[in-house]
């Protein structure tokens, strides 16, 4: 799920703005039919739930550490960038950069990094949200996996303040689709990486454990019901929503203990959750988020 | 007609400054950001929260936390100590799994080693009156 943070992370990048104002004529003109949200979102329902999703780096170091290699073939290439001409597309396809970036830098391809951070560039000057990302720290932070935790922390504090403006503009329907794309490119990434390894019984939880994650998005798409592609990727999720279906996630509560260390409440969790999910569940969920995937990235 | 249109402004006027003087003793906003560094070493960093309860009884944030892996919540209120904030972590069905009032003392930080996955809530709440302004944030390790 982390993968997905990396993901919204390459795209909330830049919070170290140049503090320019956004063309706003230049705003006007580039909207399209993903402009409207739902009428009367509420702002706090929509970030409540924004905010609760795990960035895609928790999943990119837990792919790392299960000792998988790097693989550039699975990631979405740079060279597709020209093919994203609506704003739905746009946005969807900044999420999935935005993991892919966050995936080059936990396993330290700077190279490869660099060619997604100038399509991340693009993608958000051509959504008017440009003046969000700080290219040259951004590039700096990628470009060195030590700097991990600053990545996260620009990327997520630039989410906070893209989201903000997305939603003053009426257009916080694009927040969602950064989101989705990241995430979707997260799953890819780990479902491949899954298959690859199928003893790895921590990379199967993980991919169970997104029911959670996908159930958040979906209730996320019901406030935009009068978006046709919005509907339309809703549509697509639903079939995925139908496969985890089948995934049961069982949680027994009990009640944790504490003791403070040094001035800290250390806890021990006694609580379980359990998941029960076979290599054919796998599979299914692999082949679904190709599809979708697929559609997105063409 | 007049006097009451000016009633009206007046009432109106007084309530914005209010407003403005609330927002001015409590920057949760500074208080979030200068709580990140005070992350324990080896916990990346993941969100940042304001805690202002001017306003309200409590104050509350979800995420979903992974099995296997340690969160670390940080509290940063707006003055030396912890005491008068109180950060309790509630898991899915509402039970409490953490908090950082332990047998009536305060303390700044829960560290909390997940073994359960799901959507969490991270609940702030208020001792006294005067203790309703902190900044919180929030890291993991694997």
């Amino acid at each position: 799920m982390r993968l997905i943070a990396i993901g919204i992370i390459a795209l909330l990048l830049g919070s170290c703005s140049s503090g320019k104002k956004p063309d706003e004529q230049a705003f006007l003109e580039s909207l399209d039919s993903t402009r409207t949200a739902g009428p009367g979102v509420d702002e706090e329902v929509i970030n409540s739930i924004l905010e609760q999703i795990p960035s895609p780096i928790e999943i990119s170091m837990l792919l790392k550490e299960s000792g998988s290699k790097y693989n550039e073939a699975i990631l979405n290439s740079s060279n597709n960038l020209p093919k994203y001409n609506s704003n739905y597309k746009k946005a969807l396809n900044l999420g999935v950069y935005g993991t892919d970036l966050g995936y080059t830098n936990i396993f330290g391809r700077n190279q490869d990094g660099i060619k997604y951070i100038s399509a991340i560039k693009s993608l958000a000057d051509e959504l008017n949200i440009g003046q969000f990302f700080d290219i040259a720290t951004i590039g700096r932070l990628a470009t060195n996996s030590k700097n991990l935790d600053s990545l996260l922390l620009i990327t997520t504090m630039n989410f906070n303040q893209i989201n903000h403006y997305l939603q003053s503009q009426s257009r916080d329907n694009l927040s969602v689709l950064l989101l989705t794309g990241g995430w979707l490119e997260a799953m890819q990434i780990t479902c491949q990486t899954a298959v690859n390894n199928p003893e790895n019984a921590e990379l199967k939880e993980t991919i169970g454990e997104q029911k959670i994650i996908l159930e958040q998005i979906m209730l996320l798409f019901t406030f935009y019901q009068g978006d046709e592609n919005m509907v339309g990727l809703s549509t697509d999720l639903d079939s995925l929503k139908k496969a985890y279906d089948k995934i049961n996630i069982n949680y027994t509560y009990k009640e944790s203990t504490m003791e403070i260390v040094n001035g800290v409440a250390v806890i021990k969790d006694n609580s379980t959750t359990t998941i029960d999910i076979t290599k054919e569940n796998v599979d299914e969920i692999k082949d679904i988020i190709n599809q979708i995937r697929t559609k997105i990235i063409s | 007609m007049k006097k009451l249109a000016f009633l009206f402004l007046f009432i109106l006027s007084v309530a914005a400054n209010s407003n403005d003087l609330v927002d001015q003793a409590c920057d949760s906003d500074n208080l979030a950001n200068a709580c990140i560094p005070k992350l324990s070493s080896g916990f990346n960093f993941l969100k940042s929260y304001k805690v202002n309860g001017a306003t309200k009884d409590k104050v509350e944030y979800s995420y979903v936390f992974t099995k296997g892996t340690q969160y670390m919540i940080n509290l940063c209120p707006n003055g030396t100590s912890a005491d008068g904030v109180i950060v309790s972590l509630f898991d899915n069905e509402r039970n409490k799994v953490a908090t950082s009032k332990i047998n009536g003392q305060f303390v700044s930080a829960i560290a909390y080693p997940c073994n359960a996955t799901g959507i969490y809530y991270i609940q702030y709440t208020f001792d006294e009156p005067s203790s309703h302004c902190a900044g919180s944030a929030l890291g993991f390790k694997r």
